[in-house]
């Protein structure tokens, strides 16, 4: 517990800008208007039960229809019989319905929604609607940032359903969950910006929770992440998650993402003789 | 009479550019705004890209390290203000510094509500736009109750600017 602590007290003291592009939160703010962002999520995971690791890839679209209305399409595929296979795909939209902007700081709430669907067979308690359960989730984010420190925070509904056709959501378990997270960010690099072609370095630090509503199994992760940021259009992260504490059934909690992220600017191109 | 020559096509370029002068009248030649609420290169990047979306933009250019964008517009323009407001806001941002450099001439347009300064004679002047949306929402609201007695001011109309002169 104590490098936590270090962690956070290390992104409290840094007098650089924040960031809240986080890993494996959304941040209240969208993508902007008339761009797409493209993602493409991998992920492996340490299997707690067998050997070998839980590879996921999960390639993602993210449009930004206006300035305060986002969607976002994903597929999630996996080898967890033991070849690459589409369990299913996902569709969310997220609204930010109030902005608090200043010279250096702003505070933005957004809501959101999503539904899944998965194919794939259902193997631990924890419900996670992305790569695993059919199902949907309905939550609201917080982001502030203060005195250039990017502090995020949602609090989520997820609920369950069967996987169809095969595989029926087990009735030992608890199929409805509320989420919990706290996300930290900070630019590390550079000190002062001189271009949009400068390499930015970020460093984050995630908590993930959930509590099994009718039970009270509770799981607590931490993701520590780095990111890098090329040319203010494409976007690496590199990020670990580690199992703090849990009560529930999970196959494989610990393990690391690898995200590429492009952005795509202005996609309806100006529509006159401009340059 | 070569030198005769030369001279004739100088008067012919001093007339062109006299001309588009008187044409390209009241335009704004220069916008420098500051953005709020952003935190990285990447969100500057994003409003980057959409002030030079915009057609009558010539070329912008930026401080990354205090979010301000110089606007260069082509000569000619009709742009006003909402433009630039509801680009920076489609970024996902907002505007919390708007100055605009002009020819004086812009003021006799009915948009154009002067309520702090007095233009001198000189051939540009450059002025504060106040209305809401083009300051930080702190400063709009003691703007607010500075000019609470200005009618046009109070009531938020999307399509009328209130600027204060700044030189």
């Amino acid at each position: 517990m104590r490098w936590i602590i270090i962690i956070i007290v290390l992104l409290g003291f840094q007098k650089t800008h924040g960031q809240e592009l986080f890993v494996v939160t959304d941040p209240a703010s969208n993508v902007p208007a008339n761009s797409l962002a493209v993602n493409i999520m991998q992920s492996s995971f340490k299997e707690k039960f067998e050997k070998g690791y839980n590879y996921h890839l999960m390639p993602e679209v993210t449009y930004g229809l206006s300035k305060n209305l986002m969607f976002r399409g994903s597929a999630f595929i996996s080898n967890r019989n033991n070849q690459l296979y589409a369990e299913g795909g996902s569709l969310m939209a997220k609204y930010r319905f109030y902005s608090m902007d200043d010279l250096n700081s702003h505070f933005r709430l957004a809501a959101y929604g999503r539904y899944s669907f998965n194919r794939a067979d259902i193997h631990q308690e924890q419900v996670e609607i992305l790569g695993h359960n059919t199902g949907f989730e309905t939550g609201i984010i917080a982001t502030k940032l203060v005195k250039k420190l990017a502090i995020s925070t949602t609090v989520s509904y997820e609920k369950a359903f069967d996987n169809r056709p095969q595989y029926d959501f087990p009735s030992n378990f608890g199929d409805n969950a509320t989420n919990y997270t706290l996300s930290f960010g900070r630019l590390m690099y550079p000190k002062k910006y001189t271009s949009f072609k400068q390499t930015n370095i970020n460093i984050m630090v995630e908590f993930v929770g959930q509590t099994i509503n009718e039970n009270g199994k509770t799981f607590f992760d931490i993701v520590p992440a780095i990111q890098f940021i090329f040319n203010s259009q494409v976007r690496i992260d590199l990020a670990y998650r580690k199992e703090l504490y849990s009560s529930m059934l999970r196959t494989a909690p610990n393990g690391v993402y690898f995200n590429l992220y492009y952005t795509f600017f202005n996609l309806k191109k100006r529509n006159d003789n401009g340059k | 009479m070569k030198n005769n020559k030369f001279n004739k096509i100088r008067l012919i370029f001093t007339l062109i550019l006299l001309i588009s002068a008187t044409v390209s009248n009241a335009q704004i030649s220069k916008i420098e705004l500051r953005a709020t609420g952003l935190t990285c290169s990447m969100c500057s990047n994003a409003i980057f890209k959409q002030l030079e979306s915009i057609s009558e933009v010539d070329s912008v250019e930026t401080d990354l390290n205090t979010n301000t964008f110089i606007v260069f517009l082509k000569k000619g323009n009709t742009i006003n203000p909402k433009t630039f407001k509801e680009k920076v806001e489609k970024a996902g941002f907002f505007i919390g510094v708007f100055i605009v450099t002009a020819l004086p001439e812009i003021l006799d347009q009915s948009i154009y509500i002067l309520i702090d300064g007095k233009p001198k004679k000189q051939a540009e002047i450059k002025f504060q736009v106040l209305d809401k949306g083009y300051v930080t929402e702190k400063e709009f609201k003691k703007l607010a109750k500075t000019y609470k007695d200005i009618a046009t001011y109070s009531t938020n109309n999307e399509n009328d600017f209130h600027i204060k002169i700044l030189n």
